[in-house]
């Protein structure tokens, strides 16, 4: 698991752009190290089937508006796994 | 100007006109209270947060605002507001009793490029370098941000620092440059850049912006702000009875001139719906907190969070924990529709008093429950941050954002207001001491004087709050100014403190609680500090001397004025010719930006908000606010600029001791010492002399020497008085947008700093990129030498209503105000002053040497707290300049 983040983790709660907590153990934890066993994939763009990729860090959402993939979806209507 | 001459560095302490430099062994403020353990947590949590910034507010506003070209302008901004604020993601930290916040990180923020796109481009950005070529640059350039604390001044990993304060995932950065190349030639500073050139004498405006005789633009900046919220409709209605009553007015307006009425609470439906999805993002979340917890205390707690949230969306408060709530949703909800700062929750222990006293009748709440709410809703205003350039989050607000809560005070039947939760109020900022909100003390003789020496209490440990002000003077300037509105006196006492210092006219709101009715004060008026913004006073003085040149860049500012400046007169009459054309151009420039502004991107949750914008169906750009004279003219530096014509008539005219042009020269020399801005150091008494320092000894002598102002001196304070009474008159010879007449307001925030790194030394003998005076009735740092009550009778040598405000900076040994007895003198001290016709006081109770340990080792004093200018800041997250400047300022230690 060493590739994933806790950044990418939905268990992760932000406080700034370097830190946050795990939401399940209440441990302080940096955004990029790696992530833990019980990682679950966040709700983000980049994990949305609506989701292309066209260049680092850019993409389209639906094929029409330019979205990116760290963008949080959890409260898109249209997220779809 | 100097790298031709000699530097060798003299150490003769003779020589050294600022005093002693402080010894060792630092004195200790008056013991402080510790918070909760709640609170004390969720402090330590944020201090050692990051300033943060995200993309996700900005991307859903500007896709949703792009999918509706064509759309009836206010109705667009509605839809984008809407669909930003629906796609917040949701965060509740462990422990917090009030949930929401601005943005997804704690300290969270966001780019509104709506407003000005350019400035947070990277450096190879094309519209980054079209930006740069503009004036509007230059007050970013000579501004030093606070290099620690919550600010990201470097970028690391994959953060990157946008401003030198705000970090920004490495990730979201090409979408944020793209999101912001699509409001370019749209958004408000770009559109009015284009009709702004329009003006006449727009050239001259350019060039004192880029002279940095003017901060910033205001349409553009901080467009709302320096103002009081208005709670009222929220807890008399609940969010579904507001849009009820949209729904009532769109159906009697629809098709009725005026049709912007129609367009109005459409919009306003609209906006509703997106809070109200907002806020139950939030409600799930908790929920989703509560399914991973095995703690059940905190797990009730989540549950309770998002019952309460789920109801808030659709209905009124049913209790004090609900109202607090509310009052932080809509706070946080007009922080997000604008960039802006102070934002003040005003009178807000009256506000939810009714509630309070129900609570606490019937048992269900306690004193101690209380003050542990207050201090998690301290903790969540000091996280606030506003997202702007380095000139104006650094040069002007120092990371600050001013929400500046008032206590005390009159009602509406003129008897003193202040009350038990205002009480409670004052001791959580004192158990938990955190910059926001800061506190402000109405002054009335009719307050009770135990909740006086509360108040002493408070400000004696250090936390310089609250700010001690007079609300007759007050009342005095609202009625003057507003009269023509139809203020009346009773009115005139429902004011509070909007930002810093702004004194906000405020109404009284009938709020209805099981049966009963309260009357409750809240703002109602928009922004009452926008217009031409920061007028270096010092600068227009130099332009003056040097025939309308700025020396530093050498660029042609004000056309020349060819006078041989032969008598005191006519350096007066100048000064007053080139202050007037400054005020003329910028007065215009600002006119079409804030129209623009509102044009663009009208305000429509703080509309809401403000009487009487919902029975006229007309938002605040369209003066459906009760109160509209609202833009005013800032200046800077005014005891420089006094104590400068002070010295000019003494030392060349009245007693001919030197001539003006040896004046100009020693002037361009900086009587021989090395600038600031060469040496990196700002304060006054650590100047660094050059080999030419003795040719110019007498001269800057006889500057020094000059009367100063702060003294009890007539020969100064009558130049004082002089140009306070020109100032305030001149004024109104301009108007607004809204066709009223301008006002003076005094007060200058933390832009002496940077306007002092670009003005050369002063006929007063102050260096060159040196720190101005602070306020506007502070004496210059150790240039009051006869006390207290002297510099009193120089600050009131003028009628302060005639202005939106004054401000008196005094910074206190802890020694003088110990105990009992110290904080009796020191009450007397304070009464003494407003009851000569002060507005406004403020204090910094600390030991110079502690700030000076502090700036050598900051990670010792994260928590330490200074006053700087209407607002408390954390030293580590101040500037240089400012930090150096609240070192050199006198230190009284003895009242008489």
């Amino acid at each position: 698991m060493n590739e994933i983040k806790h950044y990418d983790c939905k268990y992760y709660l932000n406080i700034d752009v370097f830190k946050g907590i795990c939401k399940r153990d209440k441990v302080s934890i940096n955004a990029d190290d790696p992530a833990c066993e019980s990682f679950k994939y966040a709700q983000k763009c980049k994990h949305c089937s609506n989701f292309s990729a066209t260049a680092d860090n850019l993409g389209t959402c639906m094929n029409s508006y330019e979205a990116y993939p760290e963008m949080n979806a959890v409260t898109c209507d249209d997220f779809k796994q | 100007m100097r790298k031709d001459q000699d530097i060798s560095v003299q150490t003769d302490d003779s020589l050294n006109y600022y005093g002693p430099i402080p010894g060792e062994g630092i004195a200790e403020r008056e013991l402080k209270k510790a918070p909760t353990p709640r609170a004390g947590k969720a402090r330590q949590t944020y201090l050692e947060a990051k300033s943060s910034a995200s993309v996700e507010f900005p991307y859903w506003y500007t896709r949703r605002w792009e999918e509706l070209e064509g759309e009836v302008p206010v109705i667009r901004r509605a839809e984008a507001l809407k669909t930003a604020f629906s796609h917040l993601t949701p965060g509740i930290m462990p422990g917090e009793l009030l949930a929401m916040r601005k943005a997804g990180y704690l300290r969270g923020s966001f780019p509104l490029p709506w407003l000005s796109e350019a400035f947070f481009l990277s450096k190879e950005d094309d519209l980054y370098k079209e930006a740069q070529k503009a004036g509007k640059a230059s007050a970013d350039e000579v501004t030093t941000m606070g290099q620690g604390g919550g600010n990201v001044t470097k970028s690391i990993g994959n953060v990157i620092s946008i401003a030198g304060k705000f970090g920004l995932r490495k990730e979201e950065m090409p979408i944020l440059i793209k999101t912001a190349k699509r409001w370019f030639n749209k958004s408000v500073d770009d559109v009015g850049h284009k009709y702004e050139q329009l003006i006449p004498g727009y050239q001259t405006k350019e060039e004192i912006m880029r002279a940095v005789i003017c901060m910033f633009d205001s349409g553009y900046t901080l467009p709302q702000g320096r103002e009081v919220i208005n709670y009222y409709y929220p807890l008399q209605f609940g969010i579904e009875g507001i849009k009820n009553i949209c729904r009532e007015n769109q159906d009697k307006s629809a098709g009725q001139p005026p049709m912007d009425r129609l367009y109005f609470y459409r919009a306003v439906i609209i906006m509703l719906e997106g809070l109200q999805k907002w806020i139950m993002n939030y409600a799930v979340e908790a929920r989703f907190m509560a399914s991973l917890e095995e703690n059940e205390t905190q797990k009730s707690e989540y549950l309770e969070i998002a019952e309460r949230l789920d109801w808030l969306a659709v209905n009124r408060p049913r209790s004090f924990h609900d109202a607090l709530q509310l009052t932080w949703i809509f706070h946080v909800a007009v922080l997000n529709e604008d960039a802006i700062s102070g934002l003040s929750p005003g009178r807000l222990g009256q506000v939810l008093y009714p509630y309070w006293k129900e609570d606490i009748d019937k048992g269900v709440l306690s004193k101690e429950r209380t003050i542990e709410l207050l201090e998690c809703m301290r903790v969540k205003f000091t996280e606030i941050d506003c997202f702007a350039s380095m000139g104006v989050v650094g040069g002007v607000l120092s990371g600050n954002t001013f929400n500046n809560l008032c206590i005390g005070g009159l009602d509406k039947d003129g008897n003193s207001a202040a009350n038990e939760l205002e009480e409670l109020i004052l001791e959580s900022a004192m158990s938990c001491d955190t910059p926001q909100p800061t506190l402000s003390l109405l002054f009335d003789e009719k307050l009770p004087e135990e909740f006086l020496l509360k108040g002493v209490e408070c400000t004696k440990i250090g936390t310089g709050y609250p700010a001690w002000i007079s609300n007759r003077v007050a009342m005095e300037f609202l009625l003057n100014n507003y009269g023509k509105e139809g203020m009346q006196t009773e009115e005139a006492r429902a004011w509070a403190i909007g930002g810093c210092l702004e004194t906000s006219p405020g109404s009284w709101m009938p709020l209805d609680l099981n049966g009963k009715r309260h009357y409750i004060p809240g703002g109602s008026a928009p922004a009452t500090s926008v217009g031409v913004h920061f007028i270096s006073l010092p600068k227009v003085l130099e332009a003056v001397l040097f025939n309308g040149i700025d020396k530093r860049t050498g660029r042609r500012v004000y056309p020349a004025h060819d006078s041989p400046l032969e008598s005191y007169e006519e350096i007066w009459t100048a000064f007053k010719q080139y202050f007037s054309l400054t005020v003329e151009v910028l007065t215009l420039a600002n006119n079409i930006q804030h129209d623009i502004w509102g044009k663009v991107t009208p305000s429509i949750v703080n509309s809401m908000l403000k009487p009487d914008c919902l029975d006229s169906g007309m938002d605040i750009s369209h003066k459906g606010s009760r109160y509209n004279r609202t833009f005013n003219v800032e200046i800077c530096g005014g005891v420089n600029l006094v104590n400068s014509l002070a010295s000019v008539k003494k030392n060349v005219f009245d007693e001919k001791k030197i001539s003006l042009k040896e004046l100009r020269a020693a002037v361009e020399a900086n009587f021989g010492y090395l600038s600031a801005l060469e040496t990196g150091s700002y304060s006054l008494t650590e100047q660094v002399k050059t080999g030419t320092f003795k040719d110019w000894m007498k001269i800057h002598k006889l500057c020094l020497d000059a009367p100063k102002y702060g003294n009890d001196d007539p020969y100064a304070d009558n130049i004082f008085r002089d140009w306070q009474i020109w100032f305030s008159k001149m004024c109104e010879n301009y108007r607004s947008l809204y066709d009223e007449p301008l006002y003076s307001c005094q007060i200058s925030v933390s832009t002496h700093a940077p306007m002092g790194a670009v003005t050369l030394a002063t006929p007063d003998g102050r260096l060159c990129g040196t720190t101005f005076a602070d306020g506007s009735v502070s004496a210059y740092p150790g240039s009051d030498k006869n006390g207290p009550y002297a510099l009193f009778n120089s600050a009131t040598c003028y009628n302060h209503a005639s202005s939106q405000n004054s401000q008196l900076n005094m910074k206190i040994h802890p020694s003088v105000v110990k105990g009992r007895e110290g904080s009796r003198k020191f009450l007397e001290m304070i009464k003494a002053y407003l009851r000569r016709g002060g507005f406004h006081a403020q204090f910094n109770i600390v030991d110079s040497r502690m700030l000076k340990d502090a700036q050598k080792n900051p990670e010792k004093y994260r928590g330490l707290m200074v006053r700087v200018a209407g607002f408390t800041q954390y030293w580590v997250e101040l500037g240089k300049q400012i930090q150096d400047e609240v070192i050199a300022r006198t230190e009284y230690e003895q009242f008489g």
